[in-house]
């Protein structure tokens, strides 16, 4: 968290990210291919400002569209949205992470006692983004 | 003053803390520099839902770089 502390504007953080997803990648080899880490760095980023304006300008044209009854439809708040994903982990058997989350969503500060400004936003982003990763293998 | 900073660091730690071990039940594949980052955008006033498909984006084309690599491996 501290790193990032320091790193101010959304551009330095779009980089950032792209770096984030580059971690783990040889490129010792892919040199020799014409890969180079730049390169595929600079494609990161323009595919991240892609993805993030075409999201500004859909924002303006879907104004007018009947609203679909989903868990991230915009009206509701993040945190019913997460209520929303316990009561479906209860449904599938999933009691214990049911409760664990909503644990962990009563204990989640709001406002100025989080230290943060957005954590709605934060819990917004979660909540698109659940599921998009398998989830760990169980041990025994 | 200098309490006062350190108390509102330690909310941060606390909140962040939170929101990683949310994130992990809820499967989003974040880790905690990717999460911090993320929480910056949201303070910048990114757009979750679009920040949501920059990291999709992002994740799309770094797999099909790694799976490249397996197949000419």
């Amino acid at each position: 968290m501290d790193d990032f502390q320091n790193i101010g504007s959304i551009t330095e953080l779009v980089s950032a990210l792209c770096d984030r997803c580059l971690s783990g990648v040889s490129w010792k080899r892919r040199a020799l291919g014409g890969i180079s880490r730049e390169g595929f760095h600079k494609t990161l980023k323009k595919r991240a400002y892609g993805a993030l304006l075409s999201k500004v300008f859909q924002d303006g044209t879907t104004k007018g569209c009947t609203p679909r009854p989903n868990p991230t439809a915009s009206n509701t708040p993040p945190r019913n949205k997460v209520l929303m994903i316990c009561f479906d982990l209860r449904v599938a058997g999933c009691r214990e992470e049911a409760e664990r989350l909503e644990d962990l969503l009563d204990s989640l500060p709001g406002g100025a006692s989080s230290g943060l400004k957005e954590v709605d936003a934060v819990l917004e982003l979660l909540v698109h983004l659940a599921g998009t990763t398998p989830p760990p293998p169980t041990t025994f | 003053m200098a309490s006062a900073a350190n108390a509102n660091l330690t909310a941060v730690r606390e909140t962040m803390d939170v929101l990683l071990e949310i994130s992990r039940l809820l499967n989003t594949g974040l880790d905690m520099e990717s999460l911090s980052i993320c929480v910056r955008l949201c303070e910048q006033g990114i757009n979750p839902e679009a920040l949501s498909s920059v990291i999709k984006e992002l994740r799309k084309a770094s797999e099909s770089l790694k799976t490249s690599e397996n197949c000419t491996g």
